[in-house]
């Protein structure tokens, strides 16, 4: 895995990031609690001087981990975070693509109808999966959320997708050109909070946070960031290995997200 | 790292997922679990291993064999990283194909050796695409080679059309570099291959690593874009960024185009105020007295910006170009009035007189802006004079001053 020059990728994410305040009137973000949406929300703060300028939202599906909500909790408290937290209904009898694409995408859907939100920033990197990595930094969705790859809007020379282009809403990507060694790295650079799940514990630690039902850990002895990065640079597995909703068939999370998912 | 981007070129069909996938494996940049992947997909659906389903993800790309998005893959070779940026190669999916590559500093370029495939309409235009959009060096890699029995003649010819059209379209003599490949074979990626001994140059990998260490030419004049405010406190700060040159806290700077002078009283950088800053630097500033806007550009004071609402522009199109349309440049909209008055020849390269612009051709133009804007040509400071066109909302093309 390849580490990229962070202070690069920190100036592109806060261009970004910027010129969403700018160009959008109700600008809302996800929050998971995981890795990667805490360091763009670091990055908000330096690029606000201090203060995140926007709420954050964590679809909270009741099974979380508890580790996952006490490091939500303080973590707001600490850097003052508007906080949101938009419940979803699970339905024991769904699991994998179907809980994913109802659950956790119809919770979605109803916070952002009800705040009235015309951005939503979403903390996806492009080396997480292949489909991941088609996607543009300001990606418009339509009222239903769905994503026609096909047709994306042409995205160069600073010149990005506002809210005139759609009638929905518009995804905004800051964090795409981050690989997972990249967030460790500014992790550790920043001293950025981290969600405890990440270290090892028996063996085992978890490289990608989802709910307690369908998140598998990996095995691991990294007890710090810097072992984790350590461990990263030779591994020969994918980041979402232990994601158990990916790899139910093919092209599920092609599927998923044109329904509207993260 | 520092990430060098390569911009992948070509017709549909002459490899160019398939290099980037083949370059994965021999450069050991791909996880096994991904490489894994491919290969079961490439079961499944009955054939041969294809490596480039390492980057075609989609559905329809495996089933239908092509590349919709532009994909990216980094790869590492000797001590450098090297994203390389795959894009369609279909005429209708031109739109994404742009995107990704104006994100490369030079492009490879892939020609198939194949009989019946060879030197194409879309090989020219993408040469031309590649022209606009800054890229200043090209490799090209002649693939295929495996299929014409490694036959040098095949090589020449190929090598000769694509030569003459280069100079035609403006690439200065030494710039555009070839080399004879099997993507499929990985013959001549990395290694010399035994199958080409007729060939005594640098293997691909080689020559991408060259053209990626030739140094950037430019004038390092202070060009800071503003982009809007942010409130911090009870205090209202400026942002822009940086994209030549530097700024330091004290300075005083021209706010074009208000034609104002100003000093800037504190300076920001991630978070934190500092003395100065640089290229690249996302900067939130005081400029007591002055009303900086979005789209607003400083320059150091001395310097002698051109202001106006009338220039020149080379444009591709990618459909119509109606004679009025939507100008968005540096952040900034304007309603602008088109004349074409030449067009490219796609056969020779070569500009001719024309009054309209065909779909997905290039040609020059003179833009009447509704206002008045910095007019500084992209070749001075490509950060600068480059604009997109919109037609009722919708992409329409894209352009740069002079």
């Amino acid at each position: 895995m390849i580490m990229q020059n962070i202070s690069e990728l920190e100036e592109k994410s806060a261009y970004i990031i910027r010129e969403t305040k700018e160009k959008f009137e109700n600008v809302a973000a996800l929050w998971s609690g995981g890795k990667d949406s805490t360091a763009m929300i670091m990055i908000a703060r330096r690029a606000f001087l201090g203060k995140v300028p926007f709420p954050v939202i964590h679809i909270d599906n009741g099974i979380d981990f508890p580790e996952t909500y006490k490091f939500r909790d303080d973590l707001a408290k600490k850097w003052n975070l508007n906080l949101i937290v938009a419940k979803s209904r699970i339905k024991p009898e769904l699991s994998g693509f179907s809980c994913c694409g109802s659950n956790k995408t119809d919770a979605l859907k109803e916070v952002m109808k009800e705040h009235g939100f015309d951005a939503l920033i979403v903390s996806i990197r492009r080396d997480e999966h292949g489909i991941r990595a088609k996607e543009r930094y300001f990606s418009p969705r339509d009222t239903e959320f769905k994503w026609n790859y096909k047709d994306q809007p042409a995205e160069l020379w600073n010149n990005y997708s506002s809210k005139m282009d759609t009638k929905g809403h518009v995804r905004v990507h800051p964090i795409l050109d981050w690989n997972e060694i990249d967030i460790w790295q500014y992790t550790l650079k920043m001293k950025v909070p981290v969600n405890p799940l990440y270290y090892s514990s028996n063996g085992y630690r978890y490289r990608s946070l989802g709910c307690t039902h369908c998140t598998v850990p990996v095995k691991s002895n990294a007890r710090s960031v810097k072992q984790i990065m350590d461990e990263l640079k030779v591994t020969e597995t994918e980041e979402r290995a232990g994601r158990e909703q990916d790899k139910e068939k093919a092209y599920v999370m092609e599927k998923l997200r044109a329904l509207g998912y993260m | 790292m520092d990430i060098k981007r390569v911009t992948l070129l070509g017709n549909k069909d002459h490899g160019k997922s398939t290099l980037i996938g083949s370059l994965l494996i021999a450069t050991k940049s791909a996880t096994k679990q991904r490489i894994d992947e491919a290969k079961k997909v490439s079961m499944k659906l009955g054939r041969d291993f294809e490596p480039g389903f390492i980057l075609d993800s989609f559905e329809e790309e495996r089933e239908g064999g092509l590349t919709i998005d532009t994909t990216r893959a980094q790869i590492t070779y000797r001590d450098a990283a090297f994203e390389f940026i795959d894009v369609p190669g279909h005429e209708e999916l031109i739109g994404n194909m742009i995107s990704g590559a104006s994100y490369g500093d030079f492009a490879v370029l892939m020609v198939s050796a194949k009989g019946g495939e060879g030197v194409t309409e879309q090989t020219r235009r993408h040469l031309v695409l590649a022209k606009l959009l800054g890229i200043r060096r090209v490799v090209v890699a002649v693939n295929k080679m495996d299929m014409v029995a490694y036959k040098k003649e095949r090589f020449e010819a190929i090598v000769e059309s694509v030569q003459e059209f280069c100079m035609n379209v403006g690439f200065e003599p030494g710039s555009v570099v070839f080399v004879p490949v099997s993507a499929y074979n990985a013959d001549n990626l990395v290694k010399r291959s035994m199958h080409i001994r007729w060939y005594r140059g640098k293997p691909l990998m080689e020559l991408i690593y060259e053209a990626a260490s030739a140094r950037k030419k430019g004038n390092r004049g202070l060009r800071l874009l503003f982009q809007g405010t942010i409130k911090s406190g009870r205090k209202t700060l400026y942002t822009g960024k940086i994209v030549n040159g530097r700024l330091r806290r004290g300075q005083r700077i021209l706010v074009m185009p208000l034609g104002k002078n100003a000093v800037v009283s504190s300076l920001y950088v991630k978070g934190k105020e500092i003395g100065s800053a640089s290229e690249g630097n996302n900067v939130a500033l005081e400029m007591p007295g002055t009303h900086a806007t979005r789209g607003c550009i400083g320059f150091e004071p001395e310097s002698n910006p051109r202001c106006g609402t009338v220039f020149e522009a080379m444009v591709f199109s990618v459909g119509r170009i109606p004679k009025k349309v939507q100008l968005r440049m540096n952040g900034s909209e304007f309603m602008a009035d088109v004349s074409v008055f030449g067009e490219i020849d796609l056969k020779s390269g070569k500009i001719k007189e024309a009054n309209s612009i065909k779909p997905l051709g290039t040609g020059k133009a003179k833009i009447r802006l509704s206002r008045s804007v910095v007019i500084e040509s992209a070749a001075e400071c490509p950060e600068m004079g480059r604009f997109l066109l919109y037609d009722s909302g919708k992409f329409a093309g894209i352009g740069v001053i002079g």
